[in-house]
């Protein structure tokens, strides 16, 4: 016989000396909330949603004035409009994905199909995150870019520096920018690396098994 | 949720609770997380009983999902039990006292056992409940033949704990 045979004999004894809950303790647990990994991703998720729109939406809820230097700096509303659409677009197309994917989640499917369904989620909100900052990495060296071009005041300062100077500040913006982002997405990692690592790990575990 | 699922369920997992009290007694090491998974699975397992269909039993619907709250759902990590890979150097002090007497021996077992990583323990304890591996693998969504290689070589790890 061997170890888990002997530990078998032992572990099916065990049943008498279970403590055993009564119904009436077994439904006020009906009631409590999960605190489970999907329940955290979810909120995580409306979070993302929720952060990005407002970032994005910043300008539109600043004052008239600032509104009207906005559009002043960045030229005509045309592009503005494509650009909003185009935004608005993306988020509704990630509302979908997330919605689509948290719905497959299911706790009794097997644990190789559970853990996937709940990779795919987090993979949802990972390509809304990098989105979110690529965007923001855009926006911020064309922002800069279109505000010191069309602001003349600082179009007038610039026109005094030098190609090299002009290629030197443009540089160090952009891996100033760079940097912000990737720090940032960083944060991001760690946060989702933390909340996931046991999942990710039981998940290699499994796939370890296949090869 | 209407009464009457209310009923048959508190029902069903009164009748059957000894499966949630396992899963939670290889994966946690004390009462209070004890409790915490029972309650998690608990909820788990209310969540879905209104997809539950009358053909599968309520027991080998159970061992998916109250393993798979085990796993993958249960979130309170601080809790629960190091689950370190397995390292023989670690086992020789405990298996030092280790003696022929079936006590002894069975301490030693649930021990080792408990130092298996998350993966193992569901094979384990599906084992320990007597499935087959085809249950086995059904319920982690791995091949059987890989099951039972798995299996395999978690005896000869348990092994090596026992007799290092």
């Amino acid at each position: 016989m061997d170890e888990l045979d002997i530990l078998k004999k032992d572990w099916q004894k065990t049943d008498a000396n279970q403590k055993t809950l009564s119904s009436k303790e077994i439904y006020p647990m009906l009631l409590k909330k999960s605190s489970s990994i999907v329940k955290t991703l979810f909120y995580i998720s409306i979070g993302e949603l929720v952060f990005w729109i407002l970032i994005n939406s910043i300008p539109y809820f600043s004052s008239e004035a600032y509104k009207a230097k906005l559009e002043a700096m960045y030229g005509d509303g045309l592009i503005t409009v494509i650009l909003t659409l185009f935004s608005y677009g993306v988020i509704l197309l990630f509302v979908y994905l997330l919605f689509k994917s948290h719905k497959e989640i299911s706790v009794t499917d097997n644990a190789k199909k559970l853990m996937e369904s709940i990779l795919k989620t987090r993979k949802v909100i990972k390509w809304y995150v990098i989105y979110n900052l690529v965007m923001a990495f855009v926006y911020l060296t064309v922002g800069t870019y279109l505000a010191v071009t069309h602001n003349p005041e600082l179009s007038h300062q610039i026109t005094e520096f030098s190609n090299k100077q002009m290629f030197v500040a443009s540089a160090i913006i952009t891996v100033f920018f760079a940097v912000f982002i990737f720090v940032i997405w960083l944060f991001y990692r760690l946060i989702y690396g933390i909340l996931l690592r046991r999942l990710n790990k039981n998940y290699k575990e499994l796939k370890k098994l296949e090869i | 949720m209407d009464k009457k699922l209310e009923n048959s369920f508190v029902e069903l997992l009164e009748k059957h609770q000894n499966i949630v009290h396992k899963v939670c007694r290889l994966y946690t090491n004390n009462q209070d997380a004890h409790n915490d998974l029972f309650q998690e699975i608990t909820i788990q397992l209310w969540k879905a009983y209104p997809k539950f269909r009358g053909d599968a039993k309520f027991s080998t619907w159970m061992y998916r999902v109250g393993l798979n709250t085990a796993i993958t759902l249960y979130r309170k990590s601080k809790r629960r039990i190091n689950t370190q890979e397995f390292d023989s150097v670690q086992f020789k002090i405990k298996a030092e006292a280790y003696d022929d007497t079936e006590e002894q021996q069975l301490k030693v077992l649930y021990k080792a056992v408990h130092q298996l990583n998350d993966i193992e323990k569901a094979l384990v304890f599906l084992y320990l409940e007597d499935k087959n591996y085809s249950e086995i693998s059904e319920t982690l969504g791995i091949s059987e033949v890989n099951a039972r290689v798995k299996m395999n070589r978690i005896k000869t790890k348990l092994k090596t704990i026992l007799n290092p």
